[in-house]
């Protein structure tokens, strides 16, 4: 449903980051620059063994060594956990390959290396698991007590009663799917600088996602008050949703400062990266999926098996998020879920870009165009049929949507690409698909609330301090926010300077993921601006004779618009506004949270449609063309709405073509940014973006977000093209040259054989 | 291992500077000349955060530049690359077409383009792909960054004077 646009000034204009001038001239501080009086140097020792008992640790060597200032060892990190179940430094077994379990200090890098070379630990070699499918067998080897049978967390959901809904289908559809383990690669390496020189007072340089949440666990960690742990985020060169949550290294750095009594900077060295830092582990999707035979989709089953590693992080978070996601494309009757966290000798997994949703849409998109065919219809036609709309409340009953434009981004996608002309009649390896997404604009249930806030201060030149506390990793988000606040008090963005990255001064804001940047904090920020608006009102009514709900605040004047043509300058309202008898300066503040118990206020939708070439020779798959179609409900900076979109495309291309961490034997086998394959330019195809605007009524200016909803399209897209290119579906992510190779191969014999015993049955044998 | 007094001149300013013999070009200017803008990144060559200009404009990744070579050469990085008080053109299209993103990569990438466009200002889409084809970067995809690149070559075909527009 078309709603009246709003008649804005700034908004939905192309603004550059604010920060970019920095960025672009080296100017931009990251934590890895940060240089401190008598900082330190890390080094951690790291096991080589997936799983074995640590029997003797010897650092009198390393200790000795000129230099060396500081050893932890796991002693000292006894009662220090890091999510639910894994100890900082272990005091029994270690777990995976790169289980870090002694620390080092030096005053310089290579004193540090040399000292962790000189550190004798003493193992027993334990039998490991290195694959979730031995992990669940009954006689598997038992890596947790508490974790029976290796379930380190089992979520199961039914709505509806989706025995009775299978029984009533005339289609019914099952297939199993496999990601793979996955990095990262942030173009940031991992770092941190703590210092804990100050008794009693922590300061933490660091990328993240989220300085409270990092201030939360690692104060609790040092059994600290919150407020004594100051992040400093600096500039976050990448996220992805992969720093959201605090990792040993900013634990060990601390605890290496506190006893060193200096600053100490840990960081990864070259292939240290690949197993320091984790993103999504193994992920095997069975789907089941019933539909009437006029194509109603009806019920989804769907049952996920996770290769959590180790421990259990924040992996719990995309097993339960994944069982919202069942009913937000498509109004079924019921769904059944069930999602187990199966603990393996591998690294402790966390989240690749995309946050488990897009990797499982990778196979739900697979799956349902499959279902599609089976019905006689193509995916455009599935979707069109199926999909949601505005209106439509998902079956927890959490989120009703408000706004959806999926249908418009589907149609206008496929009109773009000229679907209807290329699907079912491209030659022989050439593809079309279309991949389609849902995706939340934050999420409340995490905490109790989902709050972020902000405030305002407006000096008498006419220009503004914005204070918020979300971290912006590349995003563009400070420079959203600057253009939310210029338009609620009609001065320029670049009039706003945006204050933010240090927990000292920021204003509470969970963080920037679940993609509630936008939406939250740009509430937060709205209101914040309203506020500030509001105090310099009752000045500009009298100076204007005018009445206060009459004033419009626009292209840095103040005027009625009963009278458009008498206006006073904005600075000077804030300048009479400060210097008069009242004297008043001018502070807003705002928050937002969503007013909702759980779940989220708004979703964005999208549909992507991509175009691919396959080499039949090597199975290389070439992206020959994407467009993409999005629901962002409003976008503030449209080019930076493209961006995110072409960025997002990039990752999805990437990781459903090549990223992967080959794992042997508990070991990373490609543990470098040569091996760990990921498109560059060379790779990469042409984009046509439609940037679809269904303006939420709940968001700032009607925008909800772009963080993630195009991702969750993009994978499920490319593997529709080249299933439809080869005639034969790929079930494992990445689509790697071998694995699209050899399934080619085998479509072809299999159409030989058919052809070859149509041949026999015409010839009557 | 004994350290050796280098001259290196950066940015159009001679230093000297003792460097032990395994020294990177890269630890010298961040570490020794706090020169930060240029990043550190694999530390292997393969990702292209820690791109300088050599003498000629060429691209140097200088992770894998021992310092100890560059003694009386001179180099560019990217502090060094604005003209005045203003941006090169390099730098103001990737900032004015959406090319810089988290910005971990972005001087990286700006001293690559610059190392093309500086021999080359009508740069095929070929010729661009090459020229980053030792880039990574997460964030934009390299699709503004390529846009960028072209609108940067046209400013500069425009300086060169004379040469028709719009070919690239």
């Amino acid at each position: 449903m078309a709603r009246p646009k709003e008649d804005l000034a700034v908004v939905g204009k192309n603004w550059a980051r604010l920060d970019g001038t920095d960025k672009v001239s080296g100017r931009s501080i990251f934590a890895d620059d940060v240089r401190l009086p008598g900082m330190l140097f890390g080094k951690v020792v790291r096991s080589p063994h997936p799983h074995a008992r640590i029997l003797n640790i010897d650092t009198s060597k390393a200790e000795a060594l000129p230099g060396v200032k500081a050893v932890v060892t796991p002693e000292d990190a006894k009662g220090i956990y890091i999510g639910i179940n894994q100890p900082l430094l272990p005091t029994g077994n270690v777990n995976h390959v790169g289980h870090e379990v002694v620390g080092i200090a030096a005053t310089s890098e290579r004193i540090a290396a040399k000292a962790a070379g000189l550190v004798e630990i003493e193992y027993e070699l334990l039998p490991d698991l290195t694959d979730l499918r031995d992990a669940i067998k009954p006689d598997a080897v038992q890596l947790h007590e508490k974790a029976k049978g290796n379930i380190g967390w089992e979520v199961a959901q039914d709505f509806g009663d989706p025995d009775a809904a299978f029984a009533a289908c005339d289609v019914i559809h099952e297939d199993e799917f496999i990601t793979n383990a996955t990095h990262n690669c942030y173009a940031e390496y991992h770092v941190c600088v703590s210092d804990f020189s100050k008794a009693g007072k922590l300061v933490v340089y660091t990328p993240t996602q989220s300085a409270i949440l990092f201030q939360k666990t690692i104060a609790a960690a040092f059994k600290m008050d919150e407020s004594d742990v100051r992040m400093l985020t600096l500039n976050t060169g990448g996220g992805f949703t992969g720093r959201t949550s605090a990792r040993p290294h900013h634990f060990i750095s601390a605890l290496l400062s506190r006893k060193a009594g200096r600053p100490v900077r840990l960081r990864a060295a070259g292939d240290e990266e690949f197993i320091m830092c984790r993103a999504g582990g193994e992920v095997v999707y069975k789907l089941k999926s019933g539909a009437t035979k006029d194509g109603v989709l009806k019920v989804l089953e769907v049952d996920l098996l996770f290769d959590t590693g180790a421990y259990i992080e924040s992996q719990m978070i995309v097993t339960t998020l994944t069982s919202k996601y069942l009913g937000a494309l498509y109004p079924i009757e019921a769904s059944r879920y069930r999602g187990r966290l199966i603990h393996t000798n591998h690294m402790p997994y966390y989240f690749h870009h995309g946050g488990g949703l897009a990797q499982f849409q990778f196979a739900l998109g697979q799956h349902m165009d499959e279902l599609a065919h089976k019905l006689g219809m193509d995916s455009v036609q599935f979707s069109l049929l199926n999909g949601v709309e505005e209106g439509y409340t998902t079956p927890d009953g959490t989120t009703t949507y408000h706004s959806c434009g999926l249908k418009e981004c589907i149609e206008k996608t496929a009109d773009l690409a000229g679907w209807k002309d290329k699907y079912g009649k491209l030659p022989k390896y050439k593809g079309i698909g279309l991949g389609i997404g849902a995706m939340a604009s934050g999420a409340k249930g995490l905490f109790k609330h989902d709050t972020s806030a902000a405030m305002i201060q407006v000096n008498t030149d006419g220009k503004a301090s914005l204070f918020i506390g979300l971290p912006d990793m590349g995003q563009s988000s400070h420079t959203t926010m600057a253009i939310i606040a210029a338009e609620v008090l009609g001065i320029s963005p670049e009039d706003i300077r945006v204050v933010s990255g240090d927990t000292d001064t920021d204003p509470f804001d969970v963080g920037a993921f679940t993609q509630r940047g936008t939406f939250n904090t740009g509430n937060a920020t709205k209101n914040a601006a309203l506020d500030a608006r509001d105090q310099l009102s009752g000045r500009a009514a009298s100076l204007l004779e005018c009445e206060e709900a009459d004033l419009v605040w626009r292209h840095h004047q103040v005027y009625s618009k009963q009278n458009p043509d008498n206006k006073i300058a904005f600075r000077k309202v804030v300048d009479e506004t400060l210097n008069s008898m009242e004297g008043r300066f001018v502070m807003g503040r705002g928050y937002y949270n969503s007013p909702l118990k759980k779940g989220s206020m708004a979703f964005s939708f999208g549909a992507q449609i991509a175009e691919v070439t396959v080499d039949p020779g090597t199975g290389v798959v070439t992206v020959d063309k994407m467009t993409a179609s999005h629901d962002v409900g409003r976008a503030i900076n449209p080019r930076v709405v493209e961006g995110q979109i072409d960025g997002q495309i990039f990752s999805g291309m990437s990781q459903v073509l090549y990223e992967e961490t080959i794992m042997e034997d508990g070991q990373v086998m490609n543990p470098s940014r040569l091996d760990y394959k990921m498109p560059r330019a060379y790779e990469m195809p042409e984009v046509d973006h439609i940037i679809v605007e269904s303006i939420d009524p709940n968001g700032p200016f009607g925008a909800k977000e772009v963080g993630e909803g195009p991702i969750v399209c993009t994978m499920q897209a490319i593997a529709n093209a080249v299933a439809n290119a080869i005639g034969a579906r790929v079930h494992e992510m990445p689509l790697a040259p071998w694995r699209v190779l050899r399934v080619a191969n085998n479509a072809e014999q299999l159409a030989e054989q058919d052809a070859a015993s149509k041949r026999k049955a015409v010839a009557g044998e | 291992m004994a350290k050796q007094i280098i001259t290196l001149t950066v940015n159009g300013d001679e230093h000297e500077i003792a460097v032990a013999p395994y020294q990177t070009l890269l630890e010298v200017l961040r570490d020794d000349l706090a020169l930060t803008g240029t990043k550190r990144g694999c530390t292997a060559g393969s990702c292209g955060v820690c791109t300088v200009n050599g003498e000629k404009g060429e691209a140097v990744l200088s992770c894998c530049a021992l310092a100890v070579e560059w003694d009386g050469r001179s180099l560019t990085t990217v502090e060094g690359v604005q003209e005045g008080n203003d941006l090169h053109p390099v730098q103001q299209k990737f900032l004015e077409y959406g090319a810089v993103q988290c910005g971990f990569c972005t001087p990286g990438l700006i001293m690559s383009a610059k190392a093309l466009l500086d021999v080359n200002t009508s740069p095929s889409e070929k010729d661009i792909n090459e020229a980053m084809a030792g880039a990574i970067c997460r964030c934009t995809g390299h699709i503004k960054v390529k846009i960028a690149i072209r609108e940067a070559a046209k400013v500069l075909r425009e300086r060169e004077g004379g040469v028709a527009d719009g070919q690239a």
